[in-house]
């Protein structure tokens, strides 16, 4: 029997794409002879890339990076750590928040390394040990729709989310994910347990709006769906860069109020990891002054650092006044209250 | 010893599609099964706590808004479905080819869309459109609009199947309008039924739109326990158990279903035959059908509308692209490649009534609908070791996660186009002498090849819209376009995300175009 040509025709496309597709896969699965180093970052792409390109163009070696998405912010690729703990594939893990680096920790997922480049970073920002190193924070503010306000004085403090003046007008992150978990972690830390569920059980009764991420609490704001909510720096940065109608509120500044929260990066290194060598290199790129300028040009971080230049709106540290908080306590936090956030939040 | 191991005649399809099934079932069950393993290893806590009372109700509540989307597409799919296929409609084939193209792009993307259109600072929002797209309204209304070509395409394919006769005797004595709705409408119930499935599986499983819109899902749940804080695959499995039943459940109503759609029409069908006469109608109807299809494209012109606005340029759309279209292509079309070819032998298994066939088809079935969160953990879990690093630090990975979740579409489709040709044929071929693999790769085969293609496209392009599974296991440096969107999208530019959105959407229409060329010349050929 015969195969018709029609029919031969299309086994040799199909054959001939799957040859291409594996040879494509094949050969460009990376310089064998190149140096790289893998690094999982909760940092928002647009302005972690750029800092790994640069970190490329000065030392020829390839940065493989994992990004997190807006709506697992800082979980997603912490939980594919832990579930690649036997086999690390990361050498680095560049975190936007300082807590979640310690859910590392406690699963002994981190190897210690003082970098040079961290001896201009104050003491409380970085371990003693070298297990983990902060450098270019963001603060939790509230993000207000200048156009929605109106005549009326702007919120000041994050109780006004729970004020009934502000009744379904305000908004806030879903606190199982992203740097929200960590402030609620914060508040619990900070309050005790029974202020910190009154607080966020009155958040439900004045109908704040949990939305799916911090970006997109801040495209709620911008777009004036709601009047003001709960974000990062870099989400109210983005935001006055798009000129939308919005104003940025560094909240809880005033006398015996408890501060801001402050959230510096961190940078760990990863036990285990496949390519030591090269992730000691990228560590100390990180902490370098020039990687804090571009994370405070580029997406409003505060320099840790003293004497380094900053954006109109962002706040110095010395400038700013901060929730007083252990990281590693509000860590502990952050674990023990799932169960009940989770069924806050109706999951 | 030392002679070539021979296979019997008899065994020979069995062992083919047991062969294949195998390897279906190690690519696709096994990561799913992996995470219940953890679960007996923690029985105690995990199983301790059990589902508690909220979730079971945020259970039912996501099954009563799957099934307000099967509603909503439903009544958008049946009318425009019957009209399409039967009606002389003005643009008929355009608008047939066109209504399809939401569905096969990220439905996260089209939310995006619409969300720039009808958002409260939108091109056409206000207060009102923005409280009821942050809402169950929004999201049943959004899903119902992306998934009604699934009924439209299930109503399309089965009428054109349809033996002529039916209609020509119903036009002797009836009116179009008692044509359409006493005589199709009943004919085409199955197929309603099977695209009301598709459609609940669809919105039952979707995670991105129902998160976007601030909607509460019961996947989320799922989805909670593996990107929370407080990581436990073992309650993620276990939160996963009351879907199972749902699953076989869905299962054999499909099966009951397909039964009374596949079935291969021995008189002329009624895709040959001139389309209904709608008479006064026509004009009007043509422009509802052409406003629906206009609105449901909407969001992709919410997208230009941004990318325009925004003014992206064109090397920073490049640089930022970067290797993700490649990524895309070459993981999507190594992956289509392997489910057409486990597809036809499973297929031709579960058409012909091999023992065992429907088990593996099953298996499909099961990695299609499970929540993609727990796919992801198996997959991590089994295939992060160090013999087996050469498939998960590469795209490798991406490539079987592809195969595990859309293998379903190449069974089936492949299922459905066996069991329509003649058996007579192998038969006959096998009566004079061939034997079993002979007829298979001389006769079957190329009765297929346009199926195959047809499948291998529909494959590529499902592989190229996931974002929900891929994003959870997808190598360092190597993610696809729509996870690059989706990671770009936390504070991304927004010209720069809506830009990139476009090229996923132009893709996707090109290759849905050469889908459809193939789809025509099957039709043609075939009729």
């Amino acid at each position: 029997m015969k195969i018709p040509t029609r029919f031969s025709a299309f086994a040799v496309a199909a054959i001939g794409i799957a040859l291409a597709a594996a040879i494509t896969i094949f050969f460009t699965s990376g310089d064998a002879n190149r140096s790289q180093v893998v690094v999982y970052t909760s940092v928002d792409q647009i302005f972690s890339e750029p800092v790994f390109r640069r970190f490329e163009a000065q030392t020829g070696i390839e940065v493989k990076a994992l990004f997190d998405t807006e709506e697992t912010k800082s979980t997603g690729v912490l939980n594919r750590l832990i579930a690649e703990a036997a086999h690390p594939q990361a050498d680095v893990f560049w975190s936007g928040d300082p807590v979640r680096p310690f859910l590392l920790m406690d699963r002994d997922l981190v190897t210690p390394y003082r970098s040079a480049q961290a001896a201009a970073i104050p003491s409380s920002f970085k371990a003693g040990d070298g297990r983990w190193t902060g450098f270019a924070a963001r603060a939790r503010v509230l993000l207000v729709n200048t156009e929605r306000l109106g005549a009326r004085p702007a919120p000041d403090s994050v109780l006004d989310l729970a004020d009934p003046q502000w009744r379904g007008e305000a908004a806030m992150a879903n606190p199982l994910f992203g740097t929200t978990t960590m402030h609620t972690a914060a508040w619990f830390s900070i309050w005790g347990e029974q202020k910190a569920k009154a607080f966020l059980n009155a958040l439900k009764d004045n109908q704040v709006r949990i939305a799916s991420s911090n970006g997109e609490v801040k495209r709620l704001v911008a777009s004036g769906e709601i009047t003001f909510g709960l974000t990062d720096t870099d989400d109210a940065f983005v935001a006055l860069q798009s000129g939308a109608p919005v104003s940025v509120v560094y909240p809880d500044q005033g006398e015996g109020d408890m501060g801001a929260l402050v959230m510096p990066t961190v940078v760990v290194k990863i036990r285990g990891g496949p390519n030591s060598e090269t992730a000691v290199q990228l560590i100390d790129f990180l902490l370098s002054a020039e990687v804090e300028t571009m994370m405070a040009d580029s997406a409003a971080h505060i320099p840790l650092r003293d004497g380094l230049s900053a954006p109109e709106f962002v706040r110095s540290g010395s400038d700013l006044k901060a929730m007083p908080l252990d990281y590693a306590d509000v860590a502990e936090q952050m674990a023990a209250i799932q169960p009940w956030l989770r069924q806050w939040a109706g999951l | 010893m030392g002679g070539t191991l021979k296979i019997p005649q008899q065994w020979r399809p069995w062992t083919m599609v047991a062969a294949a099934g195998c390897l279906f079932a190690g690519i696709a069950l096994a990561p799913l099964l992996w995470p219940f393993f953890g679960l007996l290893d923690t029985a105690g806590p995990a199983a301790a706590s059990g589902i508690e009372a909220s979730q079971w109700a945020l259970l039912l509540r996501s099954l009563g808004l799957s099934l307000a989307v099967v509603i909503g597409a439903l009544l958008l799919g049946i009318p425009a479905g019957l009209l399409l296929a039967r009606g002389d409609i003005i643009g008929r084939q355009a608008l047939w080819a066109i209504q399809v193209l939401p569905l096969f792009l990220p439905p996260f993307l089209l939310a995006l869309g619409w969300f720039y259109l009808f958002g409260r600072r939108g091109v056409l929002g206000n207060d009102l459109s923005a409280n009821l797209l942050f809402g169950p309204v929004g999201h049943i209304a959004v899903l119902s609009l992306i998934f009604s070509p699934v009924v439209v395409v299930s109503i399309s394919l089965s009428l054109w199947r349809l033996p002529s006769s039916l209609e020509m005797a119903a036009r002797t004595v009836a009116s179009t309008r008692r044509v359409l709705l006493g005589i199709l409408l009943p004919a085409v119930g199955p197929a309603i039924g099977l695209g009301a499935l598709v459609v609940f599986v669809l919105a039952f499983s979707e995670l991105g739109v129902p998160m976007f819109f601030g909607v509460d899902v019961y996947p989320a749940v799922v989805f909670s326990m593996l990107g929370g804080v407080d990581y436990d695959p073992a309650r993620a499995s276990m939160l996963a158990l009351p879907l199972f039943p749902l699953i076989v459940f869905l299962a054999l109503l499909e099966r009951r279903l397909g039964k009374g759609w596949v079935f291969a029409s021995q008189t002329t069908p009624l895709a040959e035959c001139a389309p209904l006469h709608l008479g006064a109608w026509r004009t009007g109807l043509s422009l509802l059908l052409w406003l629906w299809v206009l609105a449901s494209l909407l969001p992709i012109a919410g997208l230009l509308s941004k990318a325009l606005a925004g003014g992206a340029s064109g090397q920073g759309v490049q640089a930022w692209l970067g290797d993700s279209l490649a990524n895309s292509m070459t993981g999507a079309a190594v992956a289509a490649t392997i489910i057409v070819v486990i597809g036809t032998l499973v297929g031709y298994g579960v058409a012909r009534r091999i023992p065992g066939a429907r088990l593996f088809e099953g298996v499909g079935l099961l990695a299609f609908v499970a929540p993609t969160a727990l796919l992801a953990v198996g997959l991590i879990a089994l295939w992060n070791r160090p013999l087996t690093q050469w498939v998960y630090a590469g795209p490798g990975i991406i490539i079987l996660g592809y195969v595990a979740r859309y293998g379903i579409i190449g069974v089936r489709s492949l299922a459905m186009a066996v069991s329509q040709s003649p058996v007579s044929l192998e038969q006959a071929a096998a009566s004079s002498g061939a034997g079993f693999f002979r007829s298979f790769f001389c006769i079957v085969l190329p009765l297929q090849a346009r199926v195959m293609a047809a499948s291998w496209l529909l494959a590529f392009v499902f592989c190229l819209r996931d974002l929900e599974s891929a994003v959870l296991y997808y190598p360092p440096g190597r993610e696809p376009l729509t996870v690059r969107i989706f990671t770009l999208e936390a504070n991304g530019p927004e010209p720069l995300i809506a830009s990139l959105a476009l090229i996923q959407v132009m893709l996707t229409a090109c290759i849905w175009v050469a889908l459809f060329w193939l789809f025509q010349q099957s039709h043609r050929r075939r009729y």
